[in-house]
């Protein structure tokens, strides 16, 4: 049932894109957004790779000041929305803005480049997903096994060959899965690429069904953007299957790590607090030095940010519910799982687009029943719970494997039924996992924007698509106060996550 | 004591991917009785017990617990409302609970004072009493083990099957922890099945022995009887040492290089004598044999003995013969079976 969720929405992307009125928009601009999308997606997979690949090594073997502090702080720009970034950046480097008018007027030179082009979103993306690189690749690296790097310095290899030659090809899997993850959300970014006027395959889709109003337009777009995902999905399975690559079986032992020393530390210092600092001081500092005078309109706002908790604590109760089930059940029938994970591929205006297909079944069926503003809701939040089940499913599938069958056996031979038995002792063992999956829901879906653009009722605001729609009205000034707030609401939780994750590796300083 | 089987299991057969795991298994329990069904790792035991605790469907046969059938061609019931109890190897205790809420945790259906009360008591009753708060993690295994005991008796099972009691336990432990486990089996008066590849804690813990091999049932009696007169050099070697003598029959006598034995039901020809370690015996009247190896082995020698090419094995009480020494030896005829050729598995 719960993986039937996930995949109702991309069955009706193909329904609509095979049947219905002819498309308002010439093939020809399908491609051209398709290829804006590709460049894109290329440009944030190569830096993301490369800044998130280096500032894994950096904190997992060497030893330098902050680095105990920078092993979780880097994974905080998690709570940052691209949108937010896209602002602050547009704003702050704007050609007009004050920071160029005072360069070109004091310093006597302009900085050579513009927000808003292909470069300049893909700066800000690399800033906002470079994170899903470094947690994937500090967890390679974390466990990966002493004795091999030791065997390599031991055959004559530099620092600099053992990670060339040895740990890196060792992480190769866990590379290609993080980099996978963040041209997942590359696609699926709406806000960001939007606001810099940059034509990707995802403001296609939501511009199809808001301009032209052509729901067979729309899931045209979104064709291209499901087979990627699924190439992508396959990329990131091929990660995982390569996790044998890692010591699992080897005894554990410390990591030879390096200290360093004067300009060296220096320097790690300098890269992981850049990193911080892009994807999360500057923006979030600049959205309320520059906005915050701005008065707000407070009612809406208050009104959104209610609006953005609900439907973020809805969504994450309904996802958990949903995948706690589906990672029950699965132990029966693992293929299920799979499947769910292609919604987690799907960039939301898809899957949004993809809903509205059996929606528009219901409507036609039952006039009246599934219309009005709890209809908009329930549309929602299922949305939300197909796209994120997979996210979901992760860490509960992690917390259940600590309970072996002979514990569950051992309840159903004390009267307990299969379900009791999961609510007794699979679940509260694995309540933990729980809880950081529904944090990791909630926050994704705080930063949600285009499927709640396209699914949400009427007059019904969050935090994120105010921000999204003063931002459009050229009223950026008032667009800084959702997105700081979004941040401001995301962030306990991605530090109470990312403390987490830093502390439960082995690997991790004590 | 009452007669009537507190478990019958008929015909049963399981498989898996077509290869079968436990073949036509029949078997009983004696009420109040500790049956230990003992056989090599992978010979089927573990799927028959877990066939009686309803964790696996059989293919076909029939389970009856106390005229209830529990498992048969019209269905199957589910193991919660078996009746049955199961300790496992891992002792599967819930580590979010403390020892007292597991023992509580199969008693849901008692109000929350009784079932403190009995939770206790069935702590107390294994010696754990002042544990009752501790999480599983810091219990010792033997510890644990007593818990998941408490934890299986306090529902007042008909039947309690135990898997692999002494796996996970130290040998200097192992006397021990069947002492206390033999004792609160006793004192529950439960009808118990414990499946285990130990031979010795089978024997000295067995009131009837079940003995299996390639997922079929050999043999079954009382511990000395399987132990003396195996049905086949299968069977004796389950139990222990056993030396296997090429022997040939005439009239009603097996001769092998170390002695001769009684064959009387057995054909002319040849056969396979199995003689214990302890049923070869020095005798200056006996079979000459060479002495090739002497060996410490605690509370008697462990003597390696050839004659005509064939080894066997000699356990010696007081002074051993010296290496390389002639002797002579012979066969003792209670410790000793003689087999058809035919027998002879590997």
């Amino acid at each position: 049932m719960a993986a039937v969720v996930a995949i109702l929405p991309l069955v009706g992307v193909g329904v609509a894109a095979l049947t219905g009125e002819t498309a308002a928009i010439p093939a020809r601009d399908i491609a051209r957004y398709a290829l804006t999308s590709a460049a894109l997606a290329t440009l944030v997979a190569l830096a993301t790779g490369l800044v998130g690949t280096l500032a894994a090594w950096l904190v997992v073997m060497h030893r330098f000041p902050g680095r105990d502090i920078f092993t979780w702080a880097l994974a905080l720009p998690l709570a940052a929305p691209a949108f937010a970034l896209a602002y602050a950046y547009a704003d702050l480097f704007d050609v007009a803005g004050d920071l160029r008018i005072w360069m070109r007027a004091d310093l006597g030179f302009d900085l050579p480049f513009e927000m808003r082009t292909l470069p300049g979103a893909a700066f800000v993306l690399t800033c906002a997903f470079y994170p899903y690189v470094y947690l994937a690749m500090r967890a390679a690296f974390v466990n990966q096994s002493a004795q091999a790097l030791e065997a390599a310095r031991a055959l004559g290899c530099t620092a600099r060959q053992v990670f060339l030659r040895v740990a890196l090809p060792m992480a190769r899997p866990a590379l290609a899965a993080g980099v996978a993850l963040a041209v997942m959300e590359t696609l699926a970014d709406f806000g960001a690429v939007q606001f810099l006027s940059v034509q990707t395959l995802t403001t296609g889709v939501v511009r199809a069904w808001f301009v032209f109003g052509s729901l067979t337009s729309a899931a045209q777009f979104a064709l291209p953007l499901l087979g990627a995902a699924a190439l992508l999905l396959w990329i990131e399975r091929w990660g995982r299957a390569g996790r044998g690559y890692e010591s699992a079986h080897a005894r554990w032992r410390p990591l030879p790590v390096t200290d360093l020393k004067g300009v060296r530390a220096a320097l790690a210092w300098l890269f992981c607090f850049a990193l911080i600092a892009f994807g999360l001081l500057i923006p979030a500092g600049w959205l309320a030095i520059a906005f915050l005078g701005v008065t707000p309109d407070w009612p809406r706002l208050i009104q959104a940010g209610a609006n953005s908790l609900t439907l973020g604590l809805m969504g994450a109760g309904v996802t958990v519910i949903l995948a706690g089930a589906l990672a029950l059940g699965s132990a029966r029938t693992p293929q299920l799982a799979r499947l769910a994970s292609l919604g987690y591929a799907t960039p939301g205006a898809v899957m949004a687009i993809g809903l509205l297909v059996p929606a528009a079944l219901v409507w036609r069926l039952a006039p009246g029943a599934a219309q009005g503003f709890g209809a908009g809701l329930i549309m929602l939040v299922y949305a939300y719970a197909a796209r994120l089940m997979a996210a979901a499913l992760e860490p509960i599938d992690a917390g259940l494997s600590r309970v072996s069958p002979s514990m569950v056996q051992a309840a159903r031979s004390l009267g307990r039924s299969p379900a009791g038995a999961a609510w007794s002792v699979q679940l509260p063992i694995a309540r933990g996992a729980l809880l950081t999956a529904g944090l990791v829901v909630f926050i994704d879906i705080l930063k949600e924007l285009p499927a709640t653009l396209i699914l949400r009722p009427f007059n019904f605001d969050t935090l994120a698509v105010i921000a999204d729609n003063y931002a459009r009205d050229e009223r950026l000034a008032n667009a800084g106060w959702p997105a700081l707030l979004i941040v401001l609401i995301a962030l306990p939780p991605v530090v109470w996550l990312t403390r987490k994750i830093a502390a439960s590796r082995p690997g991790a300083p004590a | 004591m009452n007669d009537a089987p507190a478990l019958i299991v008929r015909s049963l057969a399981k498989a898996y991917g077509g290869r079968p795991a436990v073949i036509d298994a029949n078997l009983r329990l004696q009420p109040g009785q500790i049956t230990c069904l003992l056989g090599p790792s992978g010979c089927g035991k573990s799927t028959l017990l877990r066939l009686v605790a309803g964790l696996e469907t059989p293919d076909a046969g029939e389970i009856e617990a106390g005229g209830r059938l529990l498992s048969g061609p019209g269905g199957v019931v589910a193991p919660e409302v078996r009746g049955v109890g199961l300790v496992f190897q891992d002792y599967a205790l819930f580590p979010h609970m403390t020892a007292l809420q597991n023992v509580a945790f199969g008693l849901s259906d008692l109000p929350r004072k009784a079932r403190q009360e009995r939770a206790q008591a069935m702590l107390d009753q294994v010696r754990l009493g002042a544990r009752a708060g501790a999480w599983p993690h810091t219990l010792s295994g033997g510890e644990q083990q007593r818990v998941a005991l408490a934890r299986a008796l306090a529902r007042r099972p008909e039947i309690l099957l135990l898997d692999e009691p002494f796996s996970g336990l130290d040998a200097h432990l192992k006397g021990e922890v069947r002492l206390s486990l033999t004792e609160a089996l006793r004192a529950a008066g439960a009808t118990v099945l414990v499946v285990t590849h130990d031979a010795r804690e089978a024997l000295l813990m067995a009131d009837h022995l079940v003995l299996m091999h390639a997922g079929r049932i050999i043999q079954s009696g009382v511990p000395g009887d399987c132990y003396l007169d195996p049905v086949s050099p299968d069977a004796a070697r389950l139990l222990g040492e056993a030396n296997l003598i090429e022997a040939v029959v005439s009239g009603g006598v097996a001769r092998t290089a170390f002695g001769e034995a009684s064959a009387a039901d057995l054909p002319d020809g040849p056969a396979v004598l199995m003689v214990r370690p302890e049923g070869l015996r020095l005798d200056a009247s006996g079979a000459p044999a060479q002495v090739a190896q002497v060996r410490f082995g605690g509370g008697y020698h462990e003597v390696q003995l050839e004659a005509a090419g064939q080894r066997a094995q000699m356990h010696a009480a007081g002074d051993p013969p010296g290496q390389g020494a002639a002797v002579a030896v012979r066969i003792d005829p209670a410790l000793a079976r003689v087999f058809p050729q035919a027998a002879v598995t590997v």
